[in-house]
């Protein structure tokens, strides 16, 4: 596990990232990152706590890698979440002005995880912040728009969840009927706009 | 060519290989065999590769038709049937395999020589119903032969004595420092590594909660992180979660351990009832 460290900030990160996926070391099974924290997971008889160091040392010697000015990808929503009335209140906000302050961002996808191809979008409203549910739901539908604390997302498949869900999207965010390039609709850095439709 | 009809699922059967690695950071869980160790062992009864696709049952209730005069060989919990458990046996078309009686383990591996034909997504036959890669079997699927042509081995035969598992005494299982271990006061870490578990009914592919101790939790947010199977999560309830093969990719909670990997598969096939210890990982 490795501290991506804040002072790096995305650009940083996003030098790491692209290395790893270009340079492909033998010995590295698979990473994945959340945040500033970054897991890699080296292949069965690696010595890893020497090779840990020597990725740290590289990764420290990386120049920033900033964002490209990627499209901004649009998401149809429906403002229908079955948290949304109780969301706006908690907030003493209006309905239509929770709606207006998420759809107003544009959000950059910070991590896929949780399942598979469900995005982490930054850029939320600090107005719009609230912890995770209490209890966690035991079933979220796919396509449910929802908010955890700082951020907002997708849930991508039906799943237990703990996010508020505001609304849902008709866009299909991950898709295992593709090929493998083509099965998650968005990736890590890209940026993503809510479109409220009706 | 079929190999197999499934004729009754029972609680659970879905086909699995050695994992999906790779995926990670799109959040895609390795899924694969909840006990690798006795899926190998499946396939090498039968001759096939270690990663070829093979059935995983949990505990009872699956019934199995035979459609191929093949060997098939069972192997990891032991539920009943034709074959026991650690061996293997060629079956004349329409034997059954009937695992009526679960008796040690939970989950059951069979293979037939020459493989099952099985359909990859990201690189790995193992279906994870959750994350809509394939689905569980159901009465009337049927399993075809990877290789028709090639009859494979024949008759009977054993995995050795040393390479048996009693699922009923595990041994203990070494522990790694968990990313917020340090998060743990003395008492804590020492409780966790002393206390006696067991593994909660509400538990599956995704996660196994520990029950027969409880930890207190420490008094910080954290923020989600990668997490790696095997990880021990420490909700605010204190009841440790074990991240198993279906397991979220990121987490939220402080993860005190990591079970070593070659762990893993003796936790898996802990059923509830069945008392276990963990040791540090050296």
């Amino acid at each position: 596990m490795f501290d991506l460290g804040a002072e790096a900030g995305g650009d940083g990160r996003r030098a790491v990232l692209r290395w790893l996926e270009e340079a492909r070391p033998e010995d590295v099974v698979d990473f994945s990152a959340a945040f500033d924290r970054l897991l890699v997971e080296f292949a069965p008889g690696t010595a890893a706590e020497r090779r840990a160091g020597e990725l740290a040392a590289l990764f420290a010697g990386l120049g920033p890698v900033p964002a490209e000015a990627a499209d901004v990808r649009e998401i149809p929503v429906r403002y229908d979440g079955m948290d949304l009335a109780e969301f706006a209140a908690r907030l003493g906000l209006g309905v239509g002005e929770v709606i207006a302050r998420h759809a107003a961002p544009i959000y950059e996808v910070a991590l896929l995880g949780f399942s598979p191809g469900f995005p982490y979008l930054a850029g939320l409203d600090p107005a719009l912040h609230v912890p995770r549910r209490a209890m966690p739901r035991a079933r979220v539908p796919a396509g449910a728009v929802a908010v955890g604390g700082s951020h907002t997302g997708i849930y991508s498949v039906e799943s237990p969840g703990g996010w508020h869900l505001l609304g849902t999207t008709p866009q299909r965010i991950f898709d295992p009927g593709r090929e493998p390039e083509r099965m998650f609709l968005l990736r890590p850095g890209d940026r993503v706009k809510f479109v409220p439709v009706d | 060519m079929d190999a197999l009809e499934v004729l009754h699922p029972g609680l659970g059967a879905t086909v699995q290989d050695l994992g999906r690695v790779g995926w990670k950071r799109f959040g895609v869980p390795p899924s694969g065999a909840m006990d690798p160790h006795a899926a190998r062992w499946a396939n090498r009864l039968c001759g096939n590769a270690d990663g070829a696709p093979v059935l995983e049952l949990l505990m009872q209730g699956a019934a199995l038709l035979v459609l191929a005069e093949r060997r098939f060989a069972v192997t990891g919990a032991e539920a009943g049937g034709v074959i026991p458990a650690w061996s293997a046996a060629t079956l004349p078309v329409g034997a059954r395999l009937d695992f009526a009686r679960n008796e040690r383990g939970l989950w059951t591996y069979v293979a037939v020589a020459g493989g099952f034909a099985a359909p990859r997504i990201l690189g790995s036959a193992s279906v994870y119903p959750r994350g809509g890669l394939g689905r569980a079997l159901r009465a009337g699927d049927r399993l075809t032969l990877a290789e028709p042509d090639l009859p494979g081995p024949r008759g009977r035969a054993w995995v050795a004595e040393g390479e048996r598992r009693d699922y009923a005494e595990p041994p203990l299982l070494p522990v790694w420092r968990g990313p917020q271990w340090e998060w743990f006061d003395a008492a804590e870490q020492r409780f966790f590594l002393e206390a006696e578990w067991e593994v909660s009914l509400r538990s599956d592919r995704v996660g196994y909660r520990l029950e027969g101790a409880r930890l207190n939790p420490p008094e910080r947010e954290m923020r989600s992180e990668p997490v790696l199977v095997g990880s021990v999560q420490v909700p605010r309830n204190g009841q440790p979660i074990v991240t198993m093969r279906d397991g979220p990719t990121v987490g939220g909670y402080p993860k005190i351990g990591v079970i070593d990997p070659t762990a893993l598969s003796w936790l898996a096939q802990c059923r509830p009832g069945v008392r276990f210890r963990l040791v540090a990982a050296e």
